[in-house]
């Protein structure tokens, strides 16, 4: 799948669903860890500029909802 | 730093308790194993650290479809655990090379990850996103407001519109907010334990509607009421254009972090 085939908003939403969650959420360890995704804001900033990146932001701006 | 791409790491999904499942239980396609400490047992799976070594992660997490897939495998695992015992789902990406080091980290943790297995018992997490059909709301409220008798003017009538849009906004506003708090409320009732995250914003979610609630209730595993009271709600709200939607069972990720306080 290439960023810019952007899926139906269904799909888009749960993979949003499934990330908020999987990135974001559970018990996170340190200590001894290797990695931990410590940097999940910038992963979540990394998704939305992505997503923000197909071509409705045009319609959101006019919008003004975005 | 790791810079070759045939060494393995050890990727942990989530915790359980040691006798509840077998090895080959567990194994499966992904060649999962368990690695017990006392009452405790996680759930680990190999992975190649030219994928998941230090910076190569950090590269890959930008890559859309690469983050898709690992996140759902990390998620169809614990689905696939939790069918079979109580699971404490781990955040993505925590990943050792040594496998002693879990060992330690299950001793280290052992009262949060025991106190963590018995709130979710039998137990399973629901979604519930409430939306809003802003548009269609604020024309419903427009509709009521009062009409000038007769507009004594092109620019009195300018002025008074602006300033019945500006009422009509606010009235939305403050009605949404009370749709969102009063629907978490009643889902949370009966939900053993909820939580209203940040509902997602447009850029995220990429939908006309506005996210009113983006919420997450532990409840009972087959258990109704919460769906239930979903579906009272989007009966009742329907008529303001709000819509709701249900999601899992998932695995309890929102609720095995530290105690949960009510936004």
């Amino acid at each position: 799948m290439s960023v810019l085939e952007r899926p139906a908003p269904a799909e888009e939403l749960t993979l949003l669903e499934l990330v908020d969650r999987v990135l974001t959420k559970g018990v996170t360890l340190t200590g001894d860890i290797t990695l931990a995704v410590a940097d999940v804001d910038l992963v979540y900033v990394g998704l939305r500029v992505l997503l923000a990146s197909v071509p409705t932001l045009d319609r959101l701006r006019d919008e003004g909802g975005a | 730093m790791i810079e070759t791409g045939t060494e393995t790491g050890w990727y942990v999904y989530g915790v359980v308790e040691s006798d509840v499942l077998s090895d080959d239980a567990v194994a499966g396609a992904d060649r999962l194993r368990l690695v017990r400490r006392g009452a405790l047992a996680a759930v680990v799976g190999p992975v190649d650290l030219g994928e998941f070594g230090e910076t190569e992660i950090v590269e890959r997490l930008n890559d859309p479809a690469w983050l898709e897939e690992k996140a759902r495998a990390h998620d169809d695992v614990l689905e696939r655990i939790s069918r079979d015992a109580t699971v404490v789902p781990l955040r993505f990406g925590a990943i050792y090379l040594v496998l002693d080091d879990i060992t330690d980290l299950l001793d280290e943790r052992r009262e949060e990850l025991l106190e963590a297995l018995e709130r979710v018992r039998g137990r399973v997490e629901r979604g519930v996103k409430a939306w809003a059909d802003r548009e269609r709301l604020e024309a419903a409220l427009a509709h009521e407001q009062p009409q000038p008798d007769e507009p004594e003017s092109a620019g009195r009538a300018y002025l008074w519109r602006l300033q019945a849009e500006r009422v009509v906004a606010a009235r939305a506003a403050a009605l949404l907010r009370d749709v969102a708090s009063s629907a978490h409320e009643r889902l949370r009732r009966v939900a053993v334990v909820g939580v209203a995250n940040r509902p997602q914003p447009r850029e995220l979610t990429q939908r006309a509607e506005q996210m009113l609630l983006n919420g997450a209730y532990l409840v009972p595993a087959g258990d109704l009421a919460l769906e239930r009271e979903v579906d009272a709600l989007a009966a009742e709200l329907c008529g303001l254009g709000v819509t709701f939607e249900l999601t899992g069972p998932w695995p309890p990720y929102n609720f095995v972090g530290p105690v949960q306080t009510q936004p």
